[in-house]
């Protein structure tokens, strides 16, 4: 893992060990509700400060934690138009499927790729450090699935046009 | 790679069941391909011959059309076959081209099969003449006559293209058009990657391809929604060298189905896209299901009621026993609906309910993996 990369996702682990102490919290307003405070924003004494971190312009990761909610929104590096849209049709692939992932948001935060949103219920039911390598590695991983897609179509669109010269030959 | 079949499968079939037919069968089809090629195909049990009429958009609109099909096309079309094949003037109304053949003089092997799709692709002929007629005269132009008018061609509805000749060569401008903006930027990945390969010395004998988002200058003067396009313009310059003995029919082949291979090759691309994003779907799902925590061994339960407790200890039998109790409503269920008991309802609610083991009392201790 290339340094800068290695610093940044250092940093957001260590933010997100910090910020998942999430505990059961029924909601103020309603009677017998439950929401997750992070999305409601309500009542700012349930709100802690959001942490923005950035690894470059066009890089960076808000954490917004609450009392019994925490929302991760990533924004993933796009250098050229190829990597932007498939950037955009992988993590609107994954959105589309959230429930598979069970703490990834349908639509991610405005300004930002993708979103997840982790629940007091999310942290009962799964180990908390498990869930930060997920998250952590997540995002390892799309940068370099992005960079294996967008070889692979340039790969592939020049074995296709020596196909097509080879007709002139 | 895709290849790209110059016969009508659709044309080619019936043209084989008439020839495999063990009597003359009565055939009267109408057939319609891409939108604007129609053909006609007539057999009847008394005649010998079978007709077959084709109507097609042709290339151009200038001066060939002025007296329908040019002498090199419609002999073209009579070297597929000069025994089976003989073109009737004039051909039937609303066609542009009628053919008469005759299957009993088809050759009794493998030929046969060949002189079959050779007719079943007269279309291809058809258009694919109209094209070598221009393209065979490439050094017949004088340089002093400069720049020449770009001729637009129609192979695919809604996708012209345009010729131009030039001295010592012929130029061939494709605009480029997508519905997706995606497509767009795949498509333009391909222009520049064959960009790209055509310039490299292995490949110096192909014709030159350059590709830009304007339009090429030959182009100046063109209709303007012609030339407003979202791919930008695709060129290739086809030299006395393209055009010589059989290269002449390939070069042709393949320029006719440009659209159609990048449109078939955008396609593909947007397919494996998607496998490939499947399957990393599923690989980060697996990562995070095993965060997630074991019911044996992981967690310590501690509940307020003492048979609460024997009960969770023993959680396959109570597995078990939920188990035989959903088969059991299952068949009540069933019974239910055939035979209805009146104050059944009430007795099932009050003594056939499962009662609920958590309590609100009870708390979740988790183990400490760390």
């Amino acid at each position: 893992m290339a340094n800068p990369l290695k610093l940044y996702l250092t940093c957001v682990r260590n933010t997100l060990e910090a910020a998942m102490c999430l505990q059961n919290f029924p909601c103020q307003e309603v009677e017998r509700h439950n929401k997750p405070e992070v999305e409601l924003k309500t009542s700012p004494e349930l709100l802690l400060n959001p942490v923005l971190i950035c690894r470059n312009e066009a890089e960076k990761c808000l954490i917004e934690t609450s009392i019994n909610s925490l929302r991760i929104s990533l924004k993933v590096k796009q250098a050229d138009e190829l990597e932007n849209i498939l950037a955009k049709k992988f993590l609107r692939f994954l959105s589309m499927r959230a429930e598979a992932f069970q703490v990834l948001r349908r639509k991610p935060v405005q300004g930002y790729d993708i979103s997840f949103l982790i629940t007091n219920y999310h942290c009962e039911e799964m180990q908390k450090q498990k869930l930060i390598d997920f998250i952590v590695q997540f995002m390892e991983d799309i940068d370099k699935e992005i960079s294996e897609l967008k070889m692979s179509v340039s790969t592939r669109g020049r074995l296709v046009a020596t196909e097509f010269l080879k007709q002139f030959l | 790679m895709a290849t790209f079949e110059r016969a009508s499968p659709a044309l080619k079939e019936i043209l084989l069941r008439i020839y495999n037919a063990e009597k003359p069968i009565e055939v009267d089809h109408h057939l319609y391909e891409f939108g604007s090629v129609e053909y006609y195909i007539k057999s009847s049990a008394s005649e010998p011959f079978t007709y077959l009429s084709i109507s097609t958009p042709l290339l151009s609109q200038g001066v060939f059309l002025s007296y329908g099909l040019s002498p090199y096309t419609l002999q073209m079309v009579r070297d597929i076959s000069i025994d089976a094949l003989d073109i009737v003037e004039p051909p039937t109304d609303g066609y542009q081209l009628t053919l008469r053949l005759d299957f009993s003089k088809l050759p009794h092997d493998k030929e046969s099969l060949k002189i079959i799709t050779e007719v079943s692709s007269v279309q291809a002929v058809i258009l694919s003449s109209q094209l070598k007629e221009m393209l065979q005269n490439v050094n017949s132009w004088d340089i002093s006559q400069g720049m020449y008018k770009p001729i637009k061609l129609i192979y695919h509805p809604r996708e012209p293209f345009y010729v131009i000749r030039q001295p010592q060569k012929i130029v061939a401008v494709f605009p480029m058009r997508f519905k997706d903006h995606s497509d767009v930027i795949i498509a333009t990945s391909f222009f520049q990657e064959l960009m790209d390969v055509g310039s490299s010395g292995k490949w110096a004998k192909v014709p030159h391809c350059n590709w830009s988002p304007i339009p090429p200058p030959e182009l100046i003067g063109e209709p303007f929604e012609d030339l407003s396009t979202n791919g930008g313009f695709v060129s290739f310059d086809i030299s006395s060298h393209h055009v010589e003995g059989k290269r002449l029919d390939k070069t042709v082949w393949s320029l006719l189905n440009f659209y159609a291979y990048v449109k078939h090759h955008v396609k593909c691309t947007r397919g494996f896209i998607q496998r490939r994003m499947r399957r990393r779907m599923d690989s980060l799902v697996q990562v995070l299901e095993k965060s997630m925590i074991e019911e044996n061994g992981e967690i310590k339960k501690i509940k307020g009621w003492k048979k609460m407790k024997k009960w969770m200890r023993l959680t396959s039998k109570s597995k078990m026993i939920k188990r035989r109790y959903h088969d059991f409503r299952k068949k009540m269920k069933r019974i239910r609906f055939r035979i209805k008991i009146h104050g059944f309802a009430r007795f099932r609610r009050r003594w056939l309910t499962m009662p609920n083991f958590s309590s609100s009392m009870g708390y979740t201790q988790l183990k400490n993996n760390n």
